[in-house]
């Protein structure tokens, strides 16, 4: 769908990371568990993946390079929603929520559990982030 | 359906029953600034038949004083506690807005509260075609709960 190759790293343990992200995208989960899927870029690799999936040159972050990453959080959720499914554990998503800014932290309840996964293009890494807390 | 009544009456009831704090409901309207100053949000999905998210935007020092309040605990900045005090509150309205929308409580289910906090962010919903902001009023201090759904 976006065309660029990308290397996933060793996932990173949980704990509160300043990810020095400028644009994400998150959209929930909810069902047989509770979950919250994240994107988080810095500016130069959202711009590159928005640019790789639209198609066009993006020069800042805008509603279009906000709405390709929430359609890819949207996209990945449905692909966990699948793979669930397959295991008789059934899912419902939520809408995408984009979220950027020179400076801010994404928090998650305390008692969830997290999982970071780093992914490389060639603009650099970006982070691809699932919490889940049983109900 | 009056979706502002609906926020207006879950925010003042949590308000006043577990936060301990008087808040008063503004006129609803649609977001306008785009931009949160030195903010929390408190964000929760909602899935099923409708499918949106609600959140509740404050001030940092709305949000440590609603912190204080609801937690009994001294808080002086955003840290942790204050994250998940207003990720519970934001859960807890989700649920008081879900219970209005969907009276059988079988089709829309919450998603994990997600607080996102600091000096200058913005939040969007591409696919949220129905957007109501409520400001509410609280010691002379303004705070915003948002519900943002998809048209069905």
């Amino acid at each position: 769908m976006i065309f660029l190759d990308l290397t996933a790293a060793e996932p990173l343990a949980a704990g509160t990371e300043d990810l020095g992200c400028h644009v994400s995208a998150m959209i929930g989960l909810s069902g047989d568990f509770n979950a919250l899927l994240g994107i988080h870029c810095p500016a130069k690799v959202g711009l590159a993946i928005g640019s790789a999936m639209l198609g066009m040159e993006l020069e800042e972050i805008d509603d279009d390079t906000k709405d390709a990453l929430g359609e890819i959080s949207n996209m990945l959720a449905g692909g966990i929603k699948e793979s669930f499914a397959g295991e008789n554990v059934n899912l419902l998503l939520a809408l995408p929520t984009t979220i950027s800014g020179k400076s801010y932290k994404i928090n998650t309840p305390s008692g969830s559990q997290r999982v970071i996964f780093p992914c490389e293009i060639e603009a650099g890494r970006f982070y691809i982030d699932f919490k889940y807390s049983p109900r | 359906m009056d979706h502002a009544a609906n926020i207006s009456e879950a925010t003042c009831e949590i308000f006043s029953s577990m936060v301990m704090l008087d808040v008063s409901p503004k006129e609803a309207r649609q977001r306008t600034n785009p931009a949160f100053v030195k903010s929390i949000s408190g964000i929760v999905g909602l899935a099923g038949r409708v499918k949106g998210n609600l959140s509740i935007h404050l001030p940092a020092d709305v949000a440590t004083a609603v912190t204080t309040a609801f937690l009994g605990m001294d808080v002086a900045e955003i840290n942790e506690d204050v994250c998940d005090a207003i990720g519970e509150l934001a859960n807890m309205l989700a649920g008081a807005v879900k219970t209005a929308l969907d009276p059988a409580g079988s089709d829309i289910k919450l998603s994990m509260p997600s607080t996102v906090y600091g000096d200058e962010y913005s939040l969007d919903c591409a696919h949220c075609g129905i957007s109501v902001l409520v400001p509410f009023e609280l010691d002379g201090q303004e705070f915003s709960v948002e519900l943002l759904l998809a048209e069905t």
